[in-house]
């Protein structure tokens, strides 16, 4: 047997693997390190450097505000429009019913000076 | 000109009792006190959403108008008489023709000069409608109140607030030059 043989054999000689072997494998597959990012993963992560959320959120804020604003002013208006009616619509039907009382009290013949006229 | 004429008679389809005020409104200029209430259509419904039930004077008016469409005031108060004609209450009675409309009260006071009519308009076992003209020698007042309306409610509404002082739509009238 020549050297080289010798070599050969002593290279592939077999050799056990140490007992936690299987385990470490195991640990290693199972841990998120150990697993490939998609290509999509990968080029969000290009696509989304901490500058570019920055600007997305400014572009984001620009657009929301002003239409909150909007909708605030818009509500307001409604709300002001509806007092106004409602004031208007109280004192319609109060001076209607005054004056329905007041043509009754004279009906009945019992008209009196109201002081809170 | 079409287009107007048709929203005018598409808006008196609309409300079928309510007048047409508009002669009276040269009477504004006369008067030392105007008041305009106009609430029809969605202005009335918006009105009506804003009357809190919590609070009772509130609750009574939103029970009141539930069934409203429209409500109209005019009143003018004068410095002095003769500033109106019995032409401009004509004009309004006339337009209160029976079997739709029925005067219920016609009080006239030959002394005073105070006199008030009330118009309803029946159909069904509710009332549909409801006009009062109260005239007094220096002051005129029409009410037109279209819709289901209670009497009682409302005549109990006026008994115990009386007349809120409330500013607007009251113009007062401007100075003349007697004033200056």
């Amino acid at each position: 047997m020549s050297y080289l043989e010798e070599d050969l054999k002593a290279a592939l000689r077999r050799v056990e693997a140490p007992e936690d072997f299987a385990q470490r494998v195991l640990a290693r597959a199972a841990s998120p390190e150990a697993r490939p990012a998609s290509w999509w993963k990968e080029l969000g992560r290009l696509l989304r450097p901490p500058r570019v959320q920055w600007v997305a959120l400014s572009v984001i804020a620009s657009v929301l505000i002003p239409v909150a604003g909007t909708e605030y002013r818009k509500q307001r208006q409604v709300r002001i429009e509806g007092e106004m009616a409602k004031d208007r619509l109280v004192f319609a039907m109060r001076f209607a019913g005054v004056k329905l009382h007041h043509t009754q009290q004279k009906v009945l013949g019992l008209t009196q000076t109201d002081n809170r006229l | 000109m079409k287009t107007l004429t048709a929203f005018f008679l598409a808006a008196a389809a609309c409300y079928p009792q309510a007048l047409d005020l508009k002669h009276l409104e040269r009477l504004a200029g006369k008067a030392a006190e105007s008041t305009n209430v106009t609430l029809d259509g969605a202005l009335l419904q918006l009105g009506a959403k804003f009357l809190s039930a919590e609070k009772p004077d509130e609750a009574r008016v939103k029970k009141l108008v539930a069934g409203l469409k429209a409500i109209y005031v005019k009143s003018f108060e004068f410095d002095k008489e003769g500033e109106y004609s019995e032409a401009d209450i004509a004009s309004v009675r006339n337009q209160l023709h029976a079997p739709e409309w029925s005067k219920i009260v016609d009080v006239r006071s030959r002394k005073g000069g105070d006199n008030a009519e009330i118009f309803i308009k029946t159909g069904g076992k509710d009332i549909g409608g409801l006009v009062i003209i109260a005239s007094e020698p220096k002051e005129l007042t029409i009410v037109n109140i279209v819709g289901r309306i209670d009497l009682d409610e409302l005549s109990d509404l006026g008994g115990n607030f009386g007349i809120p002082k409330m500013e607007f739509q009251r113009t007062p009238k401007p100075p003349s030059k007697d004033d200056e």
